[in-house]
């Protein structure tokens, strides 16, 4: 974990520093504008902290090319959510995005006779395709950015998933997203409608013992652009409930997105989740780091 | 600083050949009139002339004439008393084969300008909205 | 063979207003083309805006001198030389278009 950290420490030194600037290909144009390509949500794709936007990520605009690496991490009272992974927003037409997920049941996970410190992890596929719009650009018109989106999550802990009744670990989220600012009154808004079958973003699996197939979920996030380089928001995202064992419910969290340059974003959150397995009350810090280009 | 010959321009098409002024002239006043308006626009000329993305552009360009027509054009987009009247704003530009990066260079430059002139950042933004549907017209690449 | 008059008819007004090479200026790659032409007084240029982008021409002398509107491409424009001398026609959106204009 500490060796990853310090990895991607050299890689946001080295992509800030102006000297590896000069060298990267024109087609890293990083002409957007500052903080218009949102931050990397949980799931690896681009937008807010919980929700999926419809922007792709990435400072490339539609003549260039954009990347960047990300880490986030939630501590809540009883479980450890760790998150890492890459993106490319091609264009800004084609977003693709890859994120390992390491969930640490913690004390949880010795209450549940699977070990202390017992760790679901989930590698994400993603990918995003934006279809009509400009959420920028688009300031004389009600229409919004939309995008479509999958993501493929596979979880590692086929056996435990079904020992809780879970049906599978293997599973594909579908999303529809739209987001739009409203520059007049500077704030940025997103609504995503996902279709999915995972428990606890995939975590626990897909399916259950109460609720097999696909249900239709919303997330959706507010922000307000405080100046250039902040933004202050709230998101909400609402989940299945799949499984018999524990009652999911909505998430939600409040943020502050700190956009340092167009090489680096911190976004701070408090963050509920809700009901996680036989604990409740599962709010804490969400720290996220993003670097790139 | 602007040459006096471009003050009798401004004048013309701000005060006496102007329509009269929208019922709405909130964001005018907010950037500060036409004096806090033609401060900005100063500035952010400069900028331009020293931002690598976009120098270029100006180099077959009346800087003074170029200056005095944004303001023109940023009066009358935040509901001043003036009155653009030259061509729009698509065939003005389309020979400059200008893409978003050129775009947003400039409206950053805009923003710089105006955060140096202490334009309160929400009033800014009020502005960029009625500015930003132009990406339409300016950006043919 | 009734085709004929009328069609003569239809281009001697024309004729007219052709480009008569002489006397017609180029707005292209915001330069003049030719960069210096030489006419009897009394005679026009014909300014064609070939170019990407909006032009404009004025002369400041002290006997002679006029101010156009700005032309977008595709559009022309004429200016009769009534005086002699030699003249400097210039664009005021584009301050380095010059066109040398000597005239007898």
């Amino acid at each position: 974990m500490r060796l990853v950290l310090l990895g991607l420490a050299v890689v946001a030194g080295a992509v800030s520093s102006p000297a590896m600037a000069g060298e990267l290909p024109d087609i890293f144009d990083s002409g957007k504008l500052l903080a218009t390509s949102g931050v990397s949500q949980l799931e690896g794709a681009g937008g807010g902290g919980l929700a999926s936007w419809a922007l792709i990520t990435g400072y490339g605009t539609r003549n260039g090319v954009g990347a960047n690496v990300h880490y986030t991490g939630v501590a809540l009272p009883d479980y450890r959510l760790d998150s890492m992974g890459a993106a490319v927003g091609l264009f800004d037409r084609v977003e693709l995005s890859y994120a390992w997920q390491g969930f640490d049941t913690q004390g949880v996970g010795a209450a549940l006779g699977l070990g202390k410190g017992y760790t679901f992890h989930q590698n994400i596929f993603g990918a995003k395709l934006k279809l009509i719009g400009n959420a920028v650009y688009d300031q004389d018109t009600w229409l919004p950015q939309l995008s479509i989106g999958l993501q493929h999550k596979e979880n590692d802990r086929g056996a435990i998933i079904a020992a809780v009744g879970g049906k599978g670990a293997v599973g594909t989220d579908f999303y529809l997203a739209a987001s739009k600012l409203f520059l007049a009154q500077s704030l940025l808004v997103n609504a995503t409608v996902r279709e999915t079958r995972a428990n606890q973003l995939g975590i626990l699996g897909f399916g259950g013992d109460r609720h097999g197939d696909y249900s239709t979920q919303f997330e959706g996030s507010a922000a307000y652009l405080i100046s250039r380089n902040f933004a202050v928001g709230a998101e909400l995202r609402t989940k299945p409930s799949n499984l018999k064992i524990a009652h999911e419910g909505d998430a939600w969290d409040l943020f502050a997105a700190w956009f340092v340059n167009k090489n680096l974003s911190v976004t701070l959150a408090y963050a509920d989740m809700g009901n996680i397995v036989i604990r409740n009350n599962q709010h804490g810090a969400y720290l996220s780091v993003q670097t790139g280009l | 600083m602007m040459k006096k010959a471009t003050m009798t321009v401004l004048a013309a098409a701000c005060l006496f050949f102007a329509a009269p002024a929208l019922a709405d002239d909130s964001l005018y006043r907010d950037l500060g009139g036409l004096d806090g308006i033609k401060k900005f626009v100063d500035v952010e000329m400069a900028y331009h002339l020293e931002n690598p993305r976009i120098m270029h552009q100006f180099d077959e360009t009346n800087i003074d004439r170029l200056k005095e027509q944004l303001v023109i054009f940023f009066c009358q987009t935040a509901g001043g008393p003036c009155k653009y009247t030259n061509h729009d704003m698509k065939v003005v530009h389309q020979g400059m084969h200008l893409t978003n990066v050129d775009f947003n260079a400039l409206v950053e430059d805009m923003q710089k300008a105006m955060d140096d002139q202490a334009i309160p950042f929400s009033v800014q933004n009020r502005l960029l909205a009625r500015l930003a549907p132009y990406q339409h017209q300016v950006v043919t690449k | 063979m009734k085709k004929l008059p009328l069609a003569i008819l239809m281009l001697a007004p024309m004729a007219a207003f052709a480009a008569d090479p002489a006397h017609t200026i180029v707005q292209k790659g915001r330069r003049f083309h030719p960069g210096e032409v030489t006419i009897n007084r009394g005679e026009s240029l014909t300014f064609t805006n070939e170019d990407e982008f909006i032009h404009q021409i004025y002369v400041e002398s002290g006997g002679f001198s006029f101010d156009s509107d700005e032309k977008a491409p595709g559009e022309l424009i004429t200016e009769t030389f009534t005086q002699s001398g030699t003249f400097q026609v210039r664009c005021h959106i584009h301050p380095k278009m010059r066109l040398t204009v000597n005239v007898r």
